[in-house]
């Protein structure tokens, strides 16, 4: 569903990422330096960086608790009593609930995506590196699961078990490790048949051993440009189903049940759609800046 | 060159859709058309399978009952000119005007009785029918165990229906004009079976009759001429739309492409007054919002922990400062206005000041056995509607001032509820919106014979007995005394605690007239038209 | 190609029969029914509604009849709507669906295509960062933010178009409802097409052609674009998702008569029949759009050959 929001999961879009990542060490030395001398990736960086380290620490820096109730304070504007991006209905701390909330969205899409990582490497690895038959259904397994309209389980997992945190994990990670999969796939297909994979096998380790040391350290390349794209895009997902009053429940916020509420109130209160937006923009387009940047390093033919 | 032709393009279909008309189904000339937002689908245009709100108002344009609503909500005569009752009150003689359906056939009595017995019969499965149990034998044939032809209701000549009754309901003209017990056209339902109420073929009683239903888009009626009032009625041609979005419904309003929708969002309604002058109607509702304690919970047998819990509850504040939308603070479980009902008095602690209260509460927990060392830690189950999901956190924040560490526990609405009757909770956030007019249809919930829908297994024999009485009383004036006596013990027992009496909150446009807010928040479009319009005066005389 | 399309009809019955069986007991696993409502329905009540849509037998035996009404094409009556079909609701529902989102996909192509394009001649100057700022934007707003914000500018303000509604279909409905829905798809499709073109631009045969003395616009429009739009094609089946998802949302705010407006309702209220009804033909859709892009892609890419 969603993955494909940001990076289309095409078969063949995977293949353009791949070359450049196995010549070699130096060749990472020349990606990290060219990785450097790309201003939006650094930017992006050093954004994600920040805004990271405020996800950490603000909730406990904030002056006030994100689901503390404070009723001579309802609907204050930015500024106003000691509430920096003002106050909610209830009179609850825009700032410490963009802070939670921007903790919670980052947790989301971080932790989703680790799920979305392993499902897809483990799988993607095996198909490739096995070949043959195996491959054939485990790829064809991939295919009908893409034509599943994922939105629609999602929706109905969360009506079936109710939406906690953790099946929001759960649920959009198991969606998004379908492109992963064929990344890897193609990756180690090429892999497979170079020298130092050949070497090894020629002293006789085994396809177990094969796949964990040799083939899985060599995907990171391509790996890695897709996590920075499949984090915004999980994050994203998050905020529909936050729209459709399934994603997290409150008082816990995440960006995602932020703007839903703020887009509900945006002529009485434009600050709390303003602010979370905000967030919610620049923290996607960190990843995607640092996703491109990371392509552009890895793969130098684009530039 | 791509580009600008793309440009081009774009900008001329922009242009060409943008002529700034508003947009609505065209009318034909010199009709009355009007659009009323009406929050859902209905889920079907049979009354008998019918339940909702939205469907009510829906059907009251195209059925009319024995008795049916005035413009402030009121029964008066409908399809029966007149009534009498027997002195014990249980049986009642309706005396039929001159009908007819749609298609030309007369409306009679037998249609009532065919109709009454239908909504009862295990095969229709409505899901309404224990509304009709006052009747006599009603219940044994919804369940199957009597045949249709014993329930006490038979036609004494084509315009004399007689009505017999299993204890006396001075309620029953308000319970008439209720969807229930709409008549269906007998000779269409015999002939057509379920399918009758297909828009192409139905036929109604009433000012208007469906003649399209278009799922998720709208249901359109067009005016009845056979109704009998015909002559009065202005609006020749209604539109029903399903408006989910309140907010979207809100917009379509203040553009013109809507004459009224049937809700508001609560805390937007300061805004709109000011943003949409004149638009914005507010009435009292029949309903309250309340919090029931489980029974079965050992800390809610303490009569002490139940009152202190409901004593600090900030009702000003949820009523006023957040909700803000015309709701009223509940200190009783009846709302204000209720027919032949003067009320119960609030408990005492109702006029005290807050701070007072709550240092009532921390000393009644104390007693209880709670206190800093060993708070009381509870969960409330609420629904996750729009409304409970801004007042349950307001409700924990007033608890945890008195020391009580409350977590919450959302559900949707009808899980909520399913969870409530299979007392699955211990403090549960619930609502009763009544199905008519009178004080009974509230206070029954926590009789210990109702079972499941008691949802905190209250238990009270003086509760239950005054209820007993009050249903055998045929004088409205001891029945409303024992009614209220009752009230005063439930609120003194704090068996629920009623946070605030529902509003029901229209957005009108000034063009309208004849739309008057009133307590049961149904408004025929029989006595709408627009203004300056020279049948208006007529058609809100009704 | 013939058996290529066969073979993947044989493929397709599978699959949606794994899609049934998991939509089917999932719904089933979820709590309460669709005849629970916030007022009790007495036991004999609920006894004989259940008895009548079958609901009182075995899951097993519910599973397999619905199975065989399904291979006869029957998808069962709506337990909410009580006189419609399921597939009397598909029916009048998906028109509305169908044409906001085809719009919306062109439209997307159309004004994506032709952006990515210009971005990718003019690289890394400033028209180059313009396009593909919006796009970035374009893609990390959520279309619940960009709707309510036309509707409150274009259509409240300034009084251009409808706030909402269907109006059967009339033009002026339908520009924003488009307009929302193909925002995420242009920046995406452009961002694609950017990242097709410059690698084709710096292939060795668009240098060759170069060499030849072909006119640029010539190599741009006919050579280039047709390899660059390789990656777009293979796109279309995720577009599609991706336009499934946001009509949940567009049809919601604009007060349309589609099918995704139910979905989420139905859901909710446990309406078994018709979510199943809803996942069965957004599966199918979904399978027959990929089935479109694999031959499409073969038919732009000489190299591919469906076996």
């Amino acid at each position: 569903m969603s993955a494909s929001i940001l990076v289309p999961g095409s078969r063949k879009g995977a293949d353009s990422m791949q070359a450049a990542a196995v010549k070699g060490r130096s060749l990472w030395d020349d990606a990290r330096r060219r990785l450097l001398r790309n201003k939006m990736a650094v930017t992006g960086m050093v954004v994600l960086a920040i805004l990271v380290v405020l996800a950490v620490v603000g909730p406990y820096l904030a002056p006030y608790a994100y689901d503390a109730v404070n009723k001579n304070d309802v609907w204050m504007g930015p500024g106003q009593n000691g509430h920096l991006l003002g106050t909610d209905s209830l009179g609850r701390d825009q700032l410490a609930r963009l802070l939670m909330g921007l903790r919670v969205s980052l947790a989301i899409g971080l932790v989703a995506t680790v799920v979305s990582l392993i499902i897809g490497v483990a799988w993607g690895a095996v198909a490739g590196f096995v070949g043959g038959r195996v491959d054939e259904a485990m790829m064809r397994f991939v295919d009908v699961l893409y034509s599943l309209p994922f939105i629609f389980f999602v929706i109905l997992l969360m009506v079936t078990f109710g939406s906690n945190i953790i099946l929001i994990f759960v649920a959009i990670g198991a969606v998004e490790w379908l492109t992963m999969s064929r990344i890897v796939r193609g990756q180690t297909l090429t892999l497979k048949h170079k020298e130092f994979v050949e070497a090894a096998r020629a002293m006789g380790l085994g396809r177990g051993a094969i796949i964990a040391r040799h083939i899985v350290p060599n995907l990171l390349g391509p790996v890695v440009v897709y996590v920075t794209l499949t984090i915004p895009a999980v994050i994203l997902a998050e905020s529909f189903l936050s729209f459709l009053g399934l994603g997290v429940q409150p008082p816990m916020a995440s960006l995602g049940t932020l703007i839903a509420n703020g887009a509900q109130d945006m002529e009485l209160a434009p600050w709390l759609l303003v602010f979370p937006s905000l967030v919610m923009v620049v923290t996607l387009m960190s990843f995607n800046f640092i996703g491109d940047g990371l392509r552009d390093a890895i793969d130098p033919k684009d530039r | 060159m791509l580009l600008r032709t793309l440009l081009i393009l774009a900008l001329a279909a922009f242009v060409c859709a943008c002529q700034g008309k508003v947009s609505r189904p065209a009318c034909p000339e010199g009709k009355v058309c009007v659009h009323l937002g009406n929050v859902n689908d209905p889920v079907s245009l049979d009354p008998h399978k019918s339940t909702g709100t939205w469907e009510h108002r829906l059907l009251l344009d195209n059925l009319i009952g024995l008795t049916q609503d005035d413009a402030e909500g009121k029964p008066i005569p409908g399809v029966a000119e007149r009534w009498e009752t027997s002195p014990d009150g249980l049986t009642w003689t309706w005396y039929l005007r001159e009908a007819y359906w749609s298609d030309g056939v007369p409306v009679t009595a037998d249609d009532f009785v065919f109709s009454f017995r239908r909504i009862l019969l295990p095969d229709t499965a409505s899901p309404y029918a224990s509304l009709l149990y006052f009747l006599k034998g009603a219940q044994a044939v919804s369940e199957g165990k009597a045949p249709k032809e014993s329930l006490g209701v038979r036609a004494l000549g084509p315009r004399v229906l007689e009505v017999k009754l299993e204890h006396p309901a001075p309620y029953f003209p308000e319970l008439a004009k209720h969807q229930t017990m709409y008549p269906v056209p007998k000779h269409m339902v015999e002939k057509h079976g379920e399918a009758w109420a297909a828009p192409e073929r139905y036929v109604s009683n009433g000012p208007f009759r469906v003649v399209s239903w278009k799922l998720g888009d709208h249901v359109k009626l067009v005016k009845n001429p056979r109704f009998w009032d015909a002559a009065k009625v202005c609006v020749d041609e209604v539109y029903y739309y399903p408006t989910n979005d309140t907010i979207s419904a809100e917009r379509q309003v203040k553009r013109g492409e809507l004459d009224l929708n049937a809700d508001i969002q609560s805390n937007r309604i300061s805004f709109l007054r000011q943003d949409m002058p004149g638009y914005v109607q507010t009435h009292t509702y029949l309903g309250v919002a309340y919090l029931a304690f489980n029974n079965t919970v050992p800390a809610f047998r303490d009569r002490r922990v139940r009152q202190a819990l409901s004593m600090a509850i900030d009702r000003d504040f949820i009523a006023n400062k957040l909700l803000r939308g015309g709701q009223k603070p509940a200190f009783t479980f009846v709302p204000p206005g209720v027919a032949g009902y003067s009320g119960a008095k609030a408990p005492e602690w109702a006029s005290w000041p807050f701070e007072k209260r709550q240092a009532e509460a921390r000393r009644l927990l104390a007693q209880a056995g709670y206190g800093p060392d060993k708070p009381l830690k509870i969960e409330i189950k609420h629904r996750n509607s729009a409304d409970p999901m801004l007042v349950m956190p307001a409700i924990q924040a007033d608890w945890k001032q008195i020391g009580v560490d409350a977590r919450l526990l959302q559900n949707e609405g009808q899980i909520a509820y399913a969870a409530y009757r299979a007392r699955d909770f211990q403090v549960a956030d619930a609502a009763w919106v009544a199905d008519y007019n009178d004080a009974m249809s509230f206070l029954y919930l926590m009789q210990s014979a109702t079972g499941e829908q008691n949802y905190g297994d209250y238990k009270n024999p003086r509760y239950d007995e005054l209820l007993k009485q009050a249903d055998n009383e045929p004088d409205a004036a001891t029945r409303a005394r024992y009614l209220a006596e009752a009230e005063r013990i439930v609120l003194e027992d704090a068996a629920v605690a009623p946070t605030y009496f529902y509003v029901n909150k229209n957005l009108v446009s000034p063009k309208i007239s004849g739309w008057k807010a009133n307590l049961v928040d149904y408004h025929p479009t029989r006595y709408l038209c627009l203004k300056g319009h020279p049948k208006a005066a007529l058609a809100a005389a009704g | 190609m013939f058996r290529f399309i066969g073979r993947r009809l044989l493929v397709a019955i599978p699959t949606l029969f794994l899609v049934i069986t998991a939509a089917f007991f999932m719904m089933r696993a979820a709590p309460g029914g669709p005849f629970d409502m916030d007022r009790k329905l007495s036991p004999e009540i609920l006894k004989n509604v259940e008895a009548k849509y079958g609901l009182d037998k075995p899951l097993a035996v519910q599973y397999v009849d619905y199975l065989a009404d399904v291979v006869r094409g029957d998808l069962g009556p709506s337990l909410k709507y009580r006189d419609k079909s399921v597939l009397q609701i598909l029916k009048e529902n998906y028109k509305p669906s169908l044409i906001i989102g085809l719009s919306a996909i062109t439209i997307a192509a159309l004004m994506g295509v032709g952006l990515g394009v210009l971005a990718a001649l003019r690289q890394n100057r400033s028209v180059d960062y313009g396009v593909m700022t919006v796009a970035i934007l374009g893609v990390c707003i959520p279309t619940f933010v960009t709707a309510p914000l036309l509707v409150l500018g274009i259509a409240s303000k300034l009084g251009w178009l409808p706030t909402a509604g269907w109006n059967d279909g009339a033009l002026p409905n339908l520009v924003l409802p488009v307009i929302v829905l193909a925002l995420p798809q242009i920046a995406i499709i452009s961002r694609l097409t950017r990242a097709g073109m410059i690698e084709v631009l710096h292939s060795n045969y668009i240098r060759t052609a170069r060499a030849k003395g072909l006119p640029e616009s010539r190599i741009v429009g006919k050579h280039a674009l047709r390899a660059a739009l390789l990656p777009l094609v293979s796109y279309l089946g995720p577009a599609c998702a991706g336009l499934i998802t946001g009509s949940l949302v567009v049809e919601r705010i604009f007060n349309l008569p589609g099918l995704g407006k139910f979905f989420v309702t139905s859901a909710l209220q446990r309406d078994y029949t018709v979510v199943m009804g809803m996942v069965i033909f957004y599966a199918g859709l979904i399978l027959f759009l990929n089935l479109v892009a694999d031959l499409l892609y073969a038919a732009l890419d000489p190299r591919v050959r469906l076996a």
